[in-house]
């Protein structure tokens, strides 16, 4: 007797609704076996995580912490639908966080424009920074042929050691008594103080992102080049799609929803720029938000925000419960990993022959 | 309608069999490393169980018609903490964890608990979580949270929050007035460590295993290279050499391994100081004394490391955190907070800070915030004697490194040749917040 995987055909949404409902049932299961064993009644650690969903603080609170992630991950969702391994969502980021502070900086000491076109000249150089930062791969793949993994994570680094070199050396505050901070942004160069919570303007800004790149992937002749792209290089270039220009054009998508994720970091959470080592890798974790979304941009908001409540979740268990940290990684790291066995189960199904 | 299929039967069980399946699969993985974690995080909510009951137990007592709902007479103290490590880093957040400990066990009418490894840019949310979470004073122990620790002050004006390590608080100024800033000052430690350094290096060239260039680093540099420098040049005559190689990070065990070994191999240094969280640096020093038979010393960093390195370990800066955090416990308790900007050095919540003799100094020993290192017997005892006396001096602020004391008698200049600190002159807080220049000693520049 042995078992073999098969590859499933075509299935419905039902179908995947019900394997997706089944697998986190199943992680729930095996982490709390995991926390029983640890001494903590699992009812308490599970009961804890949904409560974050359902207070109005603890999930507004997840959803400012996914922001950046969903804003990339949504970037991403375009860059994988074309096959473009956009590894560089982190430098994108690093980018966009480069060009909203700069925007800062300059209106703060030279006075460019009214206060109010400050936040929104913020957000356009932000995209355009993480868009042409994440377009020069795709040139080189595009015009070279070079295979654009290594060059978007090894760009990761330039960026890192970019903001690194910026924030000790010329946009450290000079009242920071030395340490590597910029000035603390103004009001008008903050996204709380829209609405009065960067949520409340960041969720509805990403919602309205994804529906423009659901319409734009499936509604119009670019999209449809980069769908085709995505599937067949070879039947792309065969049918006549303009392989270079659809390239640029994604990544462009890609990196400069990257680098807005860059502007919610800097304008909406810290406030000021900070050294590379305070922003924990946004731009690798979108890469997971992105395929747990299934590359569907509806979906990368929400999925970004659930991933943001498990963080929450983990501060409230270690402080209620008394976990340590690796407790909260084992209770993230099982829910991540039974959603993903769940994907790969709507594709294969296992038999046993005999 | 046709279109949309149903799950059948056949799929589902497939499907579940997937789950189960995976799921066994998973457990195994997950449960195996659980099993690896059992043995460290079992202990700590077992301990606080019992804390727990036994304040039940002490309630019940008089309360005789009451029922078993009854509160503790004074009402109990909750204070939380983030660390910007885990706790077993066995550095930094290793020695605020111990801190915590030390305040509770001596506060006992305290629940404490705390949130490990907290990014910069969620602290705010960690920090309101342990507000929710009932807590009265939030000690916040990272630099990075020194902004989010304000704004979630300015939001719970009945709260109370202590930063460690930066410059924002009710008493400076910049911050709300139920914010204050604590320290535990490192420069004079690190000077007697550069006195130890200069006692036994014998290539005359130390090196610095560096985090960041900010003034906090830079001040602690200089201090170390002074006190080489002092003990060097009356040795021998002749001013040391020092070179210092750069992280950019507070925890990079890599990094730090491999600019230990550049300091060795390339720069001849002998004696290695450092500022990074982990005892990399010492375990370099360690194995080239023990294995490549070329004699490095190191130093303890925030704990006693010296089971790190045992024949490397010179001496080294150890801190205590829990004097300060019980004196805030005490401020909140009784309602007498004030807010404070404390930067504690030698002599600061010691009991007894009168100067000793330097055979009856407490140097070495648990005595207040800050503690020096095991003295290695190695270090010749004439400056044993004189590590000791500088010590007990400043215990009452009779001596201070930045000053042509500290100096031999010499004024302190920077790397252009201007002076620095002349006549007498000593380094007041301000130039020690700024610092921006290294001693004319160092070889190595200083990134801007």
């Amino acid at each position: 007797m042995m078992l073999k995987l098969e590859k499933r055909g075509q299935f419905s949404r039902k179908f995947s609704a019900a394997v997706t409902v089944i697998f986190v049932a199943a992680s729930f299961l095996v982490a709390g076996l995991i926390f029983e064993i640890l001494g903590v009644r699992a009812v308490d650690v599970i009961a804890r995580l949904f409560e974050v969903y359902l207070s109005e603080r603890t999930l507004l609170e997840a959803a400012l912490r996914g922001l950046p992630l969903g804003f990339a991950a949504l970037g991403l969702t375009v860059a994988f639908k074309m096959n473009f391994w956009n590894i560089g969502a982190e430098g994108q980021i690093y980018l966009g966080m480069v060009a909203a502070t700069g925007v800062v900086l300059l209106h703060a000491y030279y006075g460019l424009v009214p206060d109010f076109l400050v936040l929104p000249l913020m957000v356009v150089l932000s995209f355009l920074a993480g868009g042409l930062y994440c377009a020069l791969p795709a040139f080189l793949k595009a015009k070279l042929g070079v295979n654009e993994i290594l060059p978007t994570l090894m760009l990761n680094y330039v960026a890192y050691h970019f903001v690194n070199y910026l924030i000790h050396g010329p946009w450290r505050d000079p009242k920071g008594f030395g340490f590597p901070l910029s000035i603390v942004f103004p009001p008008y160069a903050r996204l709380d103080t829209v609405l009065g919570h960067t949520a409340y303007i960041g969720v509805p800004a990403a919602f309205i992102i994804a529906g423009l790149l659901y319409g734009f992937i499936m509604y119009t002749p670019a999209g449809f080049e980069m769908r085709v792209l995505g599937q067949n290089y070879e039947a792309a270039r065969y049918a006549g799609v303009r392989i270079g220009r659809t390239l640029l054009l994604g990544s462009l998508i890609a990196g400069g929803l990257a680098g807005l994720g860059g502007l919610t970091i800097v304008a909406g959470i810290l406030g000021r720029m900070r050294p590379p080592s305070a922003y924990v890798g946004y731009g690798y974790t979108a890469i997971i938000i992105a395929f747990l979304a299934a590359l569907n941009p509806w979906l990368a908001v929400p999925a970004a925000v659930f991933f943001g409540g498990l963080l929450v979740a983990g501060d409230v268990i270690q402080a209620t419960l008394n976990l340590p940290f690796p407790a909260i990684q084992i209770l993230q790291a099982t829910i991540f990993l039974m959603i993903i066995l769940g994907e790969f189960f709507k594709r294969y199904r296992l038999r046993v022959v005999i | 309608m046709e279109k949309k299929s149903r799950i059948s039967r056949r799929k589902f069980l497939a499907v579940s069999t997937g789950a189960a399946v995976g799921g066994v699969a998973a457990g195994a993985v997950v449960g195996g490393l659980a099993g690896y974690f059992l043995g460290s995080s079992q202990a700590a909510p077992a301990v606080t169980r019992t804390v727990t009951s036994e304040v039940t137990r002490t309630v019940t007592g008089p309360g005789a018609t009451v029922t078993t709902t009854v509160q503790a007479p004074a009402k109990r103290l909750k204070v939380g903490y983030i660390y910007v490590g885990p706790v077993g880093d066995y550095g930094w957040t290793f020695a605020h964890n111990d801190g915590r400990k030390f305040a509770d066990t001596a506060y006992k009418n305290v629940d404490s608990f705390y949130i490990e490894s907290v990014p910069e840019a969620q602290s705010a949310g960690a920090i309101e979580s342990l507000i929710n979470q009932g807590a009265d004073l939030v000690i916040t122990t990272s630099f990075g949270y020194m902004d989010s620790t304000a704004e979630v002050a300015a939001k719970y004006p009945d709260k109370y929050f202590v930063h460690i390590s930066g410059y924002r608080s009710g008493a400076a100024g910049n911050a709300p007035q139920n914010m204050s800033s604590a320290f535990a000052e490192f420069y004079q430690l690190y000077y007697l460590n550069g006195l130890a350094a200069g006692a036994v290096t014998q290539t005359g060239v130390v090196g610095y295993v560096a985090a960041f260039p900010i003034p906090e680093v830079v001040r602690h540099i200089n201090a170390f290279v002074l006190g080489a420098n002092y003990a060097y040049k009356k040795r021998t005559g002749r001013n040391i050499k020092a070179y210092v190689s750069w992280l950019f990070s507070w925890f990079d065990p890599g990094k730090a391994r491999e600019a230990a070994v550049a300091l060795i191999e390339q720069s001849n240094a002998d004696v290695l100081a450092f500022t990074e969280d982990t005892p990399t640096t010492l375990q370099v020093a360690e194995e080239y004394t023990t294995q490549k038979g070329r004699r490095v010393w190191s130093f303890s960093h925030y704990n006693d490391m010296s089971s790190y390195g045992p024949n490397a370990h010179l001496t080294g800066q150890i801190v205590h955190w829990g004097p300060i955090y019980l004196d805030f416990y005490r401020m909140v308790a009784t309602g007498t907070w004030r807010t404070v900007d404390i930067w504690t050095r030698i002599g600061d919540y010691m009991p007894y800070r009168w100067r000793r003799s330097p055979e009856q100094s407490t140097a070495g020993q648990v005595d207040g915030t800050l503690q020096l290192g095991k003295l290695n017997p190695a270090i010749p005892s004439e400056w044993q004697l004189e590590i000791k006396m500088r010590y007990e001096e400043m215990k009452e602020l009779l001596f201070e490194p930045f000053s042509v004391d500290g100096n031999l008698g010499e004024p302190i200049r920077d790397q252009k040749g201007e002076v620095r600190i002349k006549g007498s002159e000593r380094a007041d807080r301000d130039m020690l917040w700024n610092m921006d220049w290294f001693v004319e000693y160092i070889e190595s520049e200083l990134p801007r």
